[in-house]
């Protein structure tokens, strides 16, 4: 016996958000939501897929509520990070436990800490969600940076072969050979000072580092660090994206259609672009969904050790570094940053999995077919 | 007629593997005339399709083309296409010549329209100004191959059309830009013998119609007797035979050729069983030396083992390369 799927109203609510992304798309553009009926029949088969699939579903409420907190965090949060209650109010002990609330004399407020506080009496919970913002902007960065210069550089080599091939994936090979970690680690002791001179160079570059960090303009001088550990991450992600985009590119090569599109004339550039790539991107994808979590967890440890993010920028892993002192009896300082390391890396990888079946036509098809079955049956009763 | 649009002289491809340097094809001269259809036949493994790739610089490492020329005679006078530069020869590439290539199935890319296609070939080389108005001229090539409903199916992606349909589509690729020469390599294999004649059909009355050259590979001489009005036949990477289609079928010179027509059924005669060429073929590698067929022909001599047979003209247009001669 068959299995069946009834719609439940995960199901119904893809239906209604497929029609409105569609009726949405259709202002725009007349006629698209009748012209495309089979695309928005994809997405809605693509989403029953992820109804079908809880763990695909945490991942993607642990994901949303990570870009939510990267986004809105510094906003949310109810104390600066850079916010020293210490200074005023010195009778208290610090790390102050969760609960506590303290009086600060000279500006004649009180300060409660849900989640604990640090060593300087600082607000834990607003610390995280200034973190927030810093894993949420590198692991962007990192991404976006790191991975299609990966990609091109896989691109190139699969495609070209020979003599160039060697000489990139050689280079590659290079990166691969140290640890991630060790590199990772060389590269963000020895940058910081060359790029906090070119930062403070560039003002527009300041201000948009500033901007996107959320940062206060007092921290202008440990920027070096913060972008050093982008660069050195950038350095050590993208030699992995060679290497698949190299292989996929090989065997995509050799398709006929490759050839025809030699034999009309293109371009390398168009061939490898238009043709080549759109035709890989799929398991690519995958991989960068699974990496998010990879580039959260690796600065969260260079921060861990010491490089990355100078306090006062918040850091999940700085926090924990700075915290590790005053473990056991501050445990919260080690507890909430780690969790939150934790959840995040598992969203991204259950998402990551998740969307390995969902890109997968055989499983859409066969969701399909066992929710039309069901309706079926409905009908029949 | 008599008019070569092509010619093709000592072309020498190597692939250099790690097994060592295949000779794929060695000092292949010919002609191809201007209007006429003209066949590559030969089978698997003995260059056919390498020479046709070689011709626009097609060959992909680890080959390389060692020698020879490809003389292409246009209106705007001759040119050598192998002395071409990359960014030369891909002008010439799908606009001046233009392929078809075997397998239909494989040669559309599955994530574009049919439509896109045909436009993309045009716009790059700047028949139409956007792929927008590609896809719209698309409709009359596609409605000139002979698909039904060209309107909508301008829009289908390859999964959604059968194997002819998609041969029709590749072949409306290629004639996109209407092309001098339309190079159709081994183009009804992949499809049903229904089919095949269709596509043949229309090969030629597109030929008719644009008045271009279709240099055809096959290694179906069924085909070649139908369609084609000179023949070359090619053995492990040479040609052992040239000449019109009378010649070659009524009085085949070179002892393959003969045997290569005695391993085709003849429905007007009765025989119990179909000859076979005995052996396989060889090695490219380590090829025998002087004739590379010597080892399989029935009438080796002493000189086959040592001299390479040259081209000789025994008729007015009909040239074998064999000792016997």
């Amino acid at each position: 016996m068959q299995e069946e799927y009834k719609k439940g109203i995960l199901d119904r609510l893809a239906d209604k958000f497929v029609y409105a992304l569609g009726s949405f798309i259709s202002l725009f553009k007349k006629g698209w939501k009748e012209k495309n009926k089979s695309k928005m029949e994809e997405w809605r088969l693509m989403l029953y897929a992820l109804n079908r699939s809880p763990p695909a579903l945490i991942g993607l409420v642990l994901v949303i509520g990570f870009i939510f907190l990267g986004i809105f965090g510094p906003h949310l949060a109810p104390w600066k990070y850079n916010y020293f209650p210490s200074l005023e109010n010195w009778t208290v002990q610090y790390p102050a436990p969760p609960g506590t609330s303290v009086y600060l004399p000279y500006s004649h407020k009180t300060i409660t800490y849900p989640l604990g506080s640090d060593n300087y009496g600082r607000d834990l919970l607003s610390m995280l969600l200034h973190g927030a913002r810093t894993s949420f902007v590198i692991s962007i960065i990192v991404i976006f940076l790191g991975v299609p210069l990966g990609i091109i550089l896989g691109l190139i080599a699969g495609y070209h072969g020979g003599k160039i091939d060697e000489l990139i994936m050689r280079i590659t090979d290079m990166f691969l050979a140290f640890p991630a970690l060790i590199l990772a680690i060389a590269l963000s002791a020895v940058l910081p000072q060359r790029l906090q001179m070119f930062v403070q160079s560039h003002v527009v570059l300041e201000k948009l580092t500033l901007l996107l960090f959320a940062l206060d303009r007092r921290e202008v001088g440990n920027l070096g660090n913060l972008l050093s550990v982008i660069f050195a991450m950038i350095i050590v992600w993208w030699p992995a994206y060679a290497r698949i985009t190299r292989g996929s590119t090989l065997t995509e090569k050799e398709k006929l259609y490759i050839e025809a599109a030699r034999a009309i004339g293109l371009s390398s550039r168009t061939i490898m672009f238009k043709h080549i790539l759109p035709n890989i991107i799929g398991p690519i994808l995958v991989y960068i969904t699974l990496d998010f979590g990879g580039v959260i967890l690796m600065e969260a440890g260079l921060s861990f050790l010491g490089l990355g993010a100078t306090p006062p920028i918040a850091d999940w892993g700085r926090i924990v570094y700075d915290g590790i002192q005053y473990f056991p009896r501050a445990w919260w300082l080690i507890f909430y940053p780690g969790l939150l390391v934790m959840l995040v890396a598992l969203g991204w990888n259950l998402l990551g999995d998740g969307f390995r079946d969902i890109l997968d036509p055989k499983t859409r098809r066969s969701i399909e077919f066992k929710v039309k079955k069901s309706e079926e049956a409905e009908s029949n009763v | 007629m008599s008019e070569p649009i092509l010619e093709v002289r000592n072309l020498t491809v190597h692939f250099y593997t790690y097994a060592g340097i295949v000779k794929a094809i060695e000092d292949v001269s010919f002609d191809v005339y201007k209007g006429e259809t003209f066949a590559l036949v030969g089978e698997t493994g003995c260059g056919k399709s390498v020479t046709s790739r070689a011709l626009t610089q097609l060959i992909e490492s680890p080959g390389r083309i060692v020698r020879g020329s490809v003389i292409y005679h246009s209106d705007k006078g001759s040119v050598d296409l192998l002395k071409l530069n990359e960014e030369e020869i891909r002008e010439i590439r799908g606009s001046e010549i233009a392929y078809i290539f075997q397998d239909p199935h494989s040669s559309l890319d599955p994530l574009y329209t049919v439509g896109y296609q045909i436009a993309e070939g045009m716009e790059v080389h700047g028949r139409v100004k956007s792929i927008k108005e590609g896809i719209q001229k698309a409709v009359d090539i596609l409605r000139s191959v002979l698909i039904p409903d060209p309107e909508s199916r301008v829009k289908n992606y390859p999964h959604e059309l059968s194997g002819g349909m998609k041969q029709r589509v590749v072949i409306g690729t290629g004639i996109a830009n209407s092309p001098k020469i339309l190079i159709a390599d081994e183009p009804t294999t992949a499809l049903d013998v229904t089919v095949q004649a269709q596509i043949l059909e229309l090969i030629d009355d597109l030929r008719k119609k644009y008045n271009a050259t279709v240099i055809l590979i096959t290694h179906n001489l069924g085909v070649v007797a139908e369609t084609a009005d000179r023949v070359a036949v090619m053995y492990a990477g040479k040609i052992a035979e040239i000449g019109s289609v009378e010649q070659i079928f009524k009085n085949p010179l070179h002892p393959y050729t003969k045997g290569l027509l005695k391993a085709v059924p003849n429905p007007m005669t009765k025989v119990e069983r179909l000859d076979a060429i005995p052996g396989t073929v060889p090695n490219l590698i380590t090829p025998p030396g002087g004739c590379r067929f010597h080892p399989r022909c029935p009438f080796a001599m002493e000189i086959c083992k040592k001299k390479v047979p040259e081209l000789k003209e025994i008729e007015d247009g009909h040239f074998v390369a064999c000792h016997l001669y």
